[in-house]
């Protein structure tokens, strides 16, 4: 075995010992390497201050940058020269695009743009009250009553609750397409909710009883004020024919009404959801309930919980989905809406992450560079995918 | 090496090497010039050298191992160049050291390790990554329980989450590996 393979071979069980969190290295040393050198290694690689400050280096080195300049030197052809900056650029930028993996096709000249009055999505939301008073809710715009306060970009409830005698009052927190929006309910129970989506939730809960909710449609992201906080009041929310009952903390929701399944992940703590007539099912974290509204039929799976609920962080984040369900994805933010030519390219898959504050142009672009869609067309508020 | 041209990487393998690579061969790098900026230099360089195959290369394999060795010449004949022209005060004697065989090598070790282990953690679920970062670190699971609030029982079903999704992972990127560099 020649030297430099060794130095990569023991490179390689190094990392695994360390990932594994083992801490004795008994793997055969390169004969090249005394007890010196080794200890160097390994003080390297598990000192937090070394790991701090080798990332520190790391992390300012600009690989953009550096990939422009090598480009600039070895791409002296301008058509390839386009070609790969984007292709490579876009698999380099890691959180504004999708890493791109195939380059084997050729690019096509310029995708058509007719109109293009895209916009990219922003937090907004309609609120009705219970005498069915709606408030636009916009960036910029505030609105406060005795119960309730926004800014325009959030919702917050007053922390009030009531006794039995008093009549619940529901309110409801609708966000359009192109739209999302935080509410904080009375309880301190927190909701991301995402775009296209609906909510109905009492301004006040009652003491002693099940706080309920109900997420009439789409999709939301609830971080549940414990019981004990509440004297032992139970959450529970509603969404098509599900009920989740909470026994503590984080988890999505996607229920939208053009789509056959219920999708629940937990992120944290412990759910049960029930069916109806079936026993409770209960989540652990990173599994996911997926209800088929039409078989009532329920399976639980174990997810990527960070794939899942990306949405709340500013990001949309895909392992090996179909186009065709990015597209769906895409259409409800930036509120277009989307046809395939070719109902063959529907089921290619993807994997990346995209940035919710990226143009839809620019998204597509990097989509069409993979070669695997010919060519994409923006007319007005629809997108032609060849 | 300078036989003759019998390997050259394809631009998918050229892209992949200088995505995983570029940023810890530059710090790589300056751990031989101080200076940060020569230090991406040299590495520039070095890839540009690379693509434009004034280099040939026997088989994949050595491509990395050349990258390594071509940065490290690089940065020592930068050194060597420097104290003549005295603009920088380092002692012969420091670049004696740093051209021993041992003090590469265990550079290039700590190099590929950590791209080795990034890459595993950036498979992982945000909680997963923050623990098992921790326990590099050499943290207790108590330890790891404190920092982040969070009971030990979570820690250690976690860490069991975590190497159940590493084992694959790893069998993965070492795949991946043979099939660009053997």
């Amino acid at each position: 075995m020649s030297i430099s393979k060794k130095i990569f071979t023991y490179s390689k069980k190094l990392a695994n010992l360390i990932l594994s969190g083992k801490n004795s290295f008994e793997i055969e040393l390169p004969e090249i390497f005394d007890k010196t050198d080794k200890d160097y290694i390994v003080s390297n690689l598990t000192e937090t201050s070394k790991i701090n400050k080798r990332k520190e280096k790391h992390d300012a080195i600009d690989k953009i940058e550096g990939w422009n300049h090598i480009e600039k030197n070895i791409f002296r052809t301008k058509r390839r020269s386009l070609y790969w900056k984007y292709a490579v650029a876009a698999s380099i930028a890691v959180v504004t695009s999708f890493s791109i993996f195939y380059f084997n096709k050729k690019s096509n000249p310029t995708s058509v743009v007719v109109k293009n009055n895209i916009l990219i999505g922003t937090d907004k939301a309609t609120l009705t009250l219970e005498d069915g008073t709606t408030i636009a809710l916009t960036k910029g715009k505030s609105f406060t009553s005795k119960n309730v306060n926004s800014n325009g970009e959030k919702l917050i409830y007053k922390n009030i609750t009531l006794n039995h005698q008093e009549e619940v009052k529901y309110n409801y927190l609708t966000i359009p397409r192109g739209g999302q929006f935080f509410i904080q309910l009375s309880d301190s129970t927190k909701v991301w909710l995402n775009s296209e989506s609906q909510l109905k939730y009492p301004s006040q809960f009652i003491s002693g009883e099940t706080r309920t909710i109900t997420l009439n449609y789409g999709e939301a992201y609830f971080e549940v004020s414990p019981s004990k906080a509440h004297n032992g009041d139970a959450f529970k929310v509603i969404s098509s024919s599900q009920e989740v009952n909470v026994l503590g903390t984080q988890f999505n929701i996607k229920s939208y009404k053009d789509e056959n399944f219920v999708l629940t992940t937990l992120v944290e703590g412990k759910v049960a959801v029930n069916i109806g007539n079936k026993d409770n099912q209960y989540l652990e974290p990173n599994q996911q309930t997926v209800f088929n509204k039409i078989s009532k039929e329920i399976s639980v799976e174990n997810v990527d919980v960070t794939l899942e609920t990306s949405w709340r962080k500013g990001l949309f984040r895909f392992k090996n989905k179909p186009l065709k369900d990015i597209m769906v994805v895409l259409s409800r933010w930036y509120n277009i809406d989307f046809s395939f030519q070719n109902k063959d390219l529907e089921a290619i898959k993807f994997t990346g992450t995209l940035n919710k504050k990226q143009q839809l142009e620019s998204i597509l672009s990097n989509i069409k560079n993979t070669g695997f869609i010919n060519d994409y067309k923006i007319s007005t508020d629809t997108i032609d995918i060849k | 090496m300078e036989k003759k041209k019998k390997y050259k990487l394809s631009l998918k393998e050229y892209k992949k090497l200088f995505e995983s690579h570029y940023a810890s061969l530059c710090v790589f790098s300056n751990t031989f010039i101080k200076d940060s900026e020569i230090s991406k230099d040299i590495v520039q360089e070095i890839f540009i050298k690379i693509w434009e195959n004034k280099i040939s290369f026997n088989s994949k394999k050595t491509v990395k191992s050349f990258l390594f060795t071509a940065v490290r010449n690089k940065a020592l004949d930068y050194l060597k160049s420097s104290i003549h022209k005295k603009t920088e005060s380092h002692a012969f004697e420091s670049i004696i050291n740093l051209e021993t065989e041992s003090v590469f090598l265990r550079e290039v070790v700590i190099t590929e390790t950590s791209i080795i282990i990034e890459h595993a953690i950036n498979t992982l679920p945000e909680k997963c990554a923050e623990i098992i970062k921790l326990s590099i670190k050499e943290y207790s699971n108590a330890a790891i329980a404190e920092s982040l609030s969070i009971s030990i029982n979570t820690v250690k079903a976690q860490k069991k989450i975590a190497y159940k999704r590493l084992r694959p992972v790893l069998k993965e990127y070492f795949i991946l590996i043979i099939s660009i560099f053997d």
